[in-house]
């Protein structure tokens, strides 16, 4: 669908859940006129019901032939949480600090629950952005073709004048990453921070991650890590593929756990602690090689032998782990002959512009 | 004087139109049934729905089937589509000499206004619609927003809270809902608690910029949404065109023979043969229908109450020449072929099988349907009064 491919890897041995990559997103683009609620980019507990609540089943995606799948939009109450506050202006004076509505549901509802019993429960974090998909579900339910992937680096983006609110992309995306705005009556979802993008920034919430799980790229660029991790290694995998969408958001399957133990709190060699079948669930039936290359990688270095797979997972550098090729955008801008402050038009004006109506202003972003 | 009557329409009818077939071509039935009266008056038009002027207008039921044509992607709406009801609307019309207004009411006992703070409910809402171009020689669009040869202009009212949520549209078939800022254009709608029904005037000028409606026989249809079963876009119920009568303009005899050919064809034609001929020439390979459930969905547009909102000079139109009436199915991405190879990306193609038409050198379209011309008249009669009879829902899935 399109020309060049955009993709992030996260590597969840080394998300520690501590959110900043979810306040970088939601400072930057939902904290305001009716996004309130959204979180483009969120990290649950998995396992977990996650968020939106049991987005795992809520349908959408395609089926074994390649058709659509029906799916459901969800609740804004029992399933995303209405954004709640706290009376903290009466922080000296109230008996209690309390939240200003009665939710039943919020993103991290369920942070660290995960699943399994004392010595041996489980859980990992699992950061999720919209995945930016080859064959997106978004893309395809929708009924006004108002949901496009740019030619230049496949990011999924939405027409907003020829969205209607309809909501079957919601519906559609298995990911349940595209989002209805009831403000403006439209839907609206991670952009992978296309407007940073095109100036040779990464997304915010790659950019703010402490632990540097995460890496940015394009898919056909050989001497990127994201290429090296996904094609090379094969050890970056995407998440549900059996959902049937073709996601860019690759992940690296969590193999660091701590031992299980037995009935006398002794750890039992080689059994991990979450289970391979969970991990086939999210990642594929791609995670055993996955795993194998990873713990042959790791006992490589171990050793004291080299290892690029773990010198790009220990993540040194940001100007390696994200690849942009910042020039890239620069030479379409000045195919079309923009320069200067024009530079900014090669952002896709479908974003905010329909292919049929009358012509407005772009307005800038920032 | 019936026969007398008929015989003197179809004396005038017959000779003009190759359409006209022995069969009554039932043109009393054709204004009992699809012919609105619309009342001239010398004052202004009303949007207000209470306004005296529409105590004294006749007004007539119009039925609206929910839309089963093509099928979308929400697991709730589509499960409760096989239990939903015919919807009936009371329509008049009034004209004057620059405007025309449409009343329309309707029975709702969920009145639902979109609210601001949620994510999955819907609002009620009420269209209109008129083919661009209309008349003599002028075939008639898709009922569901037109086709890529008929555009029509659609009006458009939601209840959605915090705004007037009045649209207007240029339309020519699914997907193709292109806002427009037509002048003088006001719709007004309210619910009526008491009588639990919904009313909407909606008022424009009789000739815009895309369309002159100052004729003697104006097509008209509607579309209403129930916000309480996740109605929007293309859930919803519509009705098949009407025709409005505008008395201070003339009637086009060729026009109104052409539009009431075979009226009442499920009576007189037969449907039973008609459905054997439909399998005997494959219809039932691409198209779902009664109990016809072998077509892959979404292969053509679903047939099973298309008796409901066709009209049978379209069906016969649809069948003898595809072409004229090509209709671009929903989002072609909503197919991709799994045995197709991958692009660079990962990216399947998109399964050409689930695209209903083809796109010419030229740039001109062409139904994948080919043309059924070669079928002898009265086989096309018979198909034409079967799919006539077909008006239930209840097998959709």
């Amino acid at each position: 669908m399109s020309k060049r491919q955009l993709a992030m890897v996260m590597d969840l041995n080394k998300c520690i859940g501590c959110q900043t990559c979810t306040v970088a997103c939601k400072t930057q683009w939902t904290n305001r006129n009716g996004r309130e609620y959204m979180y483009w980019n969120n990290v649950e507990t998995q396992p977990g019901e996650g968020y939106p609540r049991g987005w795992q089943e809520a349908g959408g995606g395609f089926d074994e032939n390649g058709n659509l799948q029906d799916g459901i939009i969800p609740d804004m109450v029992l399933d995303y949480g209405v954004p709640w506050d706290y009376n903290h202006d009466e922080l000296f004076e109230a008996e209690n600090i309390q939240p200003d509505s009665d939710p039943v549901w919020g993103p991290n509802w369920d942070e660290d629950v995960g699943e399994g019993d004392w010595p041996n429960s489980y859980y990992f974090y699992l950061p999720r952005i919209c995945n930016h998909c080859s064959n997106p579900g978004c893309l395809a339910a929708c009924p006004r073709e108002a949901i496009f992937k740019r030619e230049q680096d496949g990011i999924v983006l939405v027409d907003l004048d020829r969205c209607q609110g309809y909501r079957y992309c919601i519906a559609g995306c298995p990911y349940k990453k595209i989002y209805f705005n009831p403000k403006l009556s439209k839907s609206e979802k991670c952009i992978f921070c296309f407007p940073r993008i095109e100036k040779g920034l990464p997304p915010a919430c790659a950019h703010q991650c402490v632990g540097r799980i995460r890496f940015v790229g394009f898919l056909d660029d050989k001497e990127g890590q994201v290429y090296k991790l996904v094609h090379k290694y094969k050890v970056a995998l995407p998440l549900r593929p059996d959902m049937g969408t073709q996601p860019n958001v690759y992940y690296v399957p969590p193999v660091l756990q701590p031992p299980k133990f037995d009935e006398n709190g002794k750890p039992i060699e080689g059994e991990d602690r979450v289970p391979i079948e969970y991990l086939e669930k999210l990642f594929g039936p791609a995670v055993h090689e996955a795993i194998a290359v990873l713990k042959s990688e790791m006992a490589k270095r171990e050793r004291g032998e080299e290892s690029e797979l773990m010198d790009i997972l220990i993540a040194y550098n940001h100007a390696d782990m994200f690849r942009l090729d910042n020039e890239y955008y620069q030479n379409i801008a000045a195919e079309q002959g923009l320069k200067g402050s024009e530079f900014f038009k090669i952002v896709d004006s479908r974003y905010i512009q329909g292919a049929n109506t009358q012509k407005i202003e772009i307005k800038s972003y920032f | 004087m019936k026969k007398a009557l008929k015989a003197a329409i179809f004396g005038i009818t017959a000779g003009v139109t190759a359409l006209a077939f022995s069969a009554n071509a039932g043109i009393k039935d054709f204004y009992k049934w699809e012919v609105l009266n619309a009342k001239y008056v010398n004052d202004e038009l009303p949007t207000d729905p209470k306004a005296d002027l529409w105590k004294s207008v006749p007004g007539k039921k119009v039925y609206l089937y929910p839309q089963v044509s093509v099928r979308l992607n929400d697991k709730k709406a589509n499960e409760i589509i096989p239990r939903k009801r015919l919807t009936a609307a009371l329509v008049k019309v009034a004209y004057n000499r620059d405007n025309i207004a449409v009343y329309i009411t309707w029975k709702d006992k969920t009145p639902s206004i979109q609210p601001a703070v949620t994510t999955n409910a819907f609002a009620d809402g009420v269209s209109i619609e008129f083919p661009n171009k209309f008349g003599k020689g002028i075939t008639l669009p898709y009922i569901g927003m037109g086709d890529s040869k008929h555009p029509v202009t659609v009006y458009l009212q939601k209840e959605v809270a915090g705004r007037d949520y009045q649209k207007s549209f240029i339309s020519e078939g699914f997907g193709s809902l292109t806002e427009i800022n037509e002048p003088d254009v006001d719709v007004v709608m309210v619910y009526n608690k008491g009588k639990r029904e919904w009313t909407a005037v909606f008022k424009r000028p009789l000739k815009t910029e895309n369309s002159n409606l100052k004729a003697g026989l104006v097509p008209i249809g509607f579309a209403i949404w129930d916000g309480s079963q996740y109605e929007r876009d293309g859930n919803k119920s519509l009705s098949r065109w009407k025709f409005i009568r505008l008395g201070k303009y003339e009637l086009d005899k060729d026009y109104l023979s052409y539009v009431s050919w075979g009226d009442m064809i499920h009576k007189e034609g037969d449907p039973e043969r008609g459905k054997q001929l439909m399998a005997q020439n494959g219809c039932n390979g691409c198209h779902r229908y009664d109990d016809q459930q072998m077509a892959p969905e979404g292969m053509a547009p679903n047939l099973y109450n298309i008796g409901g909102i066709a009209h049978a000079p379209y069906l016969r139109d649809s069948i003898v020449d595809p072409n004229d009436v090509v209709i671009k199915n929903l989002n072609q991405n909503r197919h991709y072929n799994k045995a197709g190879a991958k692009d660079v990306n990962g990216a399947y193609p998109n399964n050409d099988m689930f695209t209903w038409y083809i796109v010419n050198p030229d740039g001109t379209v062409s139904s994948k349907m080919p043309p059924f011309n070669f079928l002898p008249e009265e086989d096309i009669k018979d198909i034409v009064a079967y799919l006539k009879t077909l008006r239930t829902w209840k097998n959709f899935k």
